[in-house]
């Protein structure tokens, strides 16, 4: 178990880790240039200027409508933000796929190495009920639950070959030998009817 | 001889009302004097060390990165002009300062049928921030350099100055509709605004009529809307957005006191606006620490969420704690007392956060605690050009009311003849 959960927090916490460093120095970087800085407010106050003579245009979707902040921006600044969202957008886009890929993968991995014993336990559990002793649980290699399947399946084998030799008993021609041979077999067991 | 006395005296106070005041109704101290001119001087500065030694094209920012404002190298045109006549630089530097600006704009500076694009290159004069063919901005570059061919008449600078002007193709800008299209674009061409409304158009209007080469036609001057509103009793034609600028970038060449424009003076009409702006931003008297009887200005200015057309009422009426100190100092010429009680103010209260190399900073917000560290082109323009008409005999009005294109344009609209009872002087 610890194999497999262990790797999948490493591979997580990496890509995260790459993720949220790699967006926010770009950020950084971006944002430190002067002429970069210097031309930002330059063209949000181009747009303030226009938006002070003329009436400020109709806003539409777009990928910063999620973002409630950028409506105190003016449409040159959300111009611009929009870029670089747009931008981030598509070189995180593939990133996301592969951390989605590991996820899912990771998910249906261990899901199945829980899900798929559990499924044969309660299979099992059905087959006895129903009255067939015979029934064993039998798991896939890297299925979780091998020590439990184990002393299931001999819990099971040991009660198979106990009703099989009462089975033997009651088909025996002596009658009585049989009963006495039955009830100290019997009284080895432990039930709710003893007195 | 009592009767006839008390008539005449009963006869003036009733036509008084009808006659603007004369500016030197108000006389400043002599403190207030001293510091009057220093502002104007300190704000002179920013044309002389924010425009380029080899273009001349003058940001429209101080801040760094900022392109030229085609806007603010006509003030910058103005104010090496004015600077020269008051001795604040040599004369020989002022004409070569004119000179080199008007060669990059006659020869350099990208334009459309002689409308210049409203943002350039500092150094290259192209084009930049895919920004409009603007007419406003193009008439304000024009009327300085009108102004500077009235200071250097017979000089090159004239010659150069009368060929920018005659390049405009202003009818062009008309776009066969009523109205002067706002600007123009390689890329959408006309823009969908027209100048169809009261705002800081006249002086547009008055050099697209007075051109010699491509003048639109009179009625173009008739045709713009005047709305009508009123705000605690100052009944004015008012500018959409009630910025105190509106009222005020024509006034900076155009005398208007002697003008009458179907029963409006735009000197009287600007002089109501201030006062209505001064009484809006008193309104909000507690609620915000910005403003008082001496701390007023809604104009279109920086703010703490950047550049917006604060303004008051009647109009947008926008506010939000943020005064412009040019606004009310740019009023100089309307409402001299209170405008000189602004800037005595501004400068004994803030000068720490407020003035600086260049005169006062562009705006504050003291709610916000928030100070400009910019100066901005136009703004220092304005400023200085009201200062100097208040402060120098009226000189820029002077000058620029002698062109022919103001005087052609007077006598197409009819401006000076219908009303020569509302006159003053």
């Amino acid at each position: 178990m610890l194999a497999v959960i262990v790797p999948l927090l490493l591979i997580n916490f990496v890509a995260l880790a790459g993720l949220y460093f790699g967006i926010w120095s770009k950020v950084l970087e971006t944002f430190s240039n002067e002429q970069t800085l210097n031309d930002l407010v330059t063209a949000s106050r181009m747009v303030e200027y226009d938006q002070a003579r003329h009436p400020a245009p109709n806003r539409n979707f777009s990928s910063l409508s999620f973002f409630m902040q950028t409506g105190k921006l003016s449409q040159r600044q959300r111009e611009i933000f929009k870029g670089i969202l747009d931008e981030t957008n598509r070189s995180l886009l593939w990133k996301f796929s592969l951390l989605l890929f590991f996820l899912a993968w990771g998910t249906i991995f261990i899901s199945h190495k829980i899900a798929g014993p559990l499924f044969r336990f309660s299979k099992a559990f059905n087959e006895v009920e129903a009255g067939d002793y015979r029934s064993r649980v039998i798991l896939r290699k890297l299925d979780e639950g091998h020590p439990v399947a184990q002393e299931f399946n001999e819990a099971m084998e040991k009660t198979d070959h106990f009703l099989s030799d009462l089975k033997t008993l009651v088909q025996e021609k002596d009658a009585p030998q049989a009963v006495t041979k039955i009830k100290e077999k019997l009284s080895t067991v432990q039930t709710s009817a003893n007195v | 001889m009592f009767k006839r006395l008390i008539c005449f005296l009963l006869g003036f106070s009733l036509i008084f009302p009808l006659f603007p005041l004369p500016l030197l109704a108000f006389e400043p101290s002599a403190e207030d004097r001293i510091l009057l001119n220093k502002i104007e001087k300190d704000t002179f500065q920013y044309f002389t060390r924010l425009s380029d030694k080899i273009t001349g094209l003058t940001r429209d920012s101080s801040r760094a990165g900022s392109p030229s404002s085609v806007a603010s190298t006509g003030f910058a045109l103005a104010a090496y002009a004015i600077g020269g006549s008051r001795g604040w630089i040599a004369q020989d530097y002022a004409y070569a300062r004119i000179l080199t600006t008007l060669q990059t704009l006659r020869r350099k500076a990208a334009h459309q049928q002689g409308v210049f694009y409203h943002f350039l290159d500092v150094r290259t004069g192209n084009r930049v921030w895919g920004s409009e063919a603007s007419s406003i901005d193009t008439a304000l570059a024009v009327a300085g350099a009108l102004l500077t061919a009235r200071y250097y008449p017979g000089t090159e600078i004239e010659k150069l100055a009368r060929e920018i002007y005659e390049r405009v193709n202003w009818k062009w800008m008309m776009n066969g509709s009523d109205f002067i299209c706002m600007g123009w674009t390689p890329e959408g061409k006309f823009l969908p605004y027209y100048w169809d409304s009261y705002n800081e158009l006249m002086i547009l209007v008055a050099l697209a009529i007075g051109s010699p080469t491509f003048p639109v036609p009179p009625g173009a001057w008739e045709r713009w809307l005047r709305p009508e509103g009123d705000y605690n009793n100052h009944k004015i034609v008012y500018a959409s957005t009630g910025s105190l600028f509106t009222y005020q970038f024509s006034h900076a060449y155009i005398d208007f006191r002697k003008l009458d424009d179907r029963g409006i003076n735009f000197f009287e009409n600007s002089r109501e606006a201030t006062l209505a702006n001064r009484d809006y931003s008193m309104s909000f008297l507690g609620q915000y620490k910005g403003y008082s009887e001496s701390s007023w200005g809604l104009s279109a200015s920086l703010g703490p969420g950047g550049y917006k057309a604060y303004g008051g009422k009647p109009g947008g009426g926008l506010q939000d704690g943020t005064v412009a100190p040019y606004a009310a100092l740019s009023s100089i010429v309307f409402t001299p007392e209170f405008s000189t009680k602004a800037a005595r103010f501004f400068y004994d209260s803030y000068q720490k956060e407020l003035y600086g190399n260049f005169g006062f900073r562009d705006a504050f917000n003291l709610d916000k605690q928030w100070w400009s560290d910019e100066y901005l082109g136009i703004d220092q323009g304005i400023t200085l050009l009201m200062l100097e008409n208040y402060l120098n005999g009226e000189i820029v009005w002077k000058k620029f009311m002698e062109l022919p294109a103001i005087k052609k344009w007077i006598e197409l609209t009819g401006l000076g003849t219908r009303s020569a009872s509302t006159a003053v002087n």
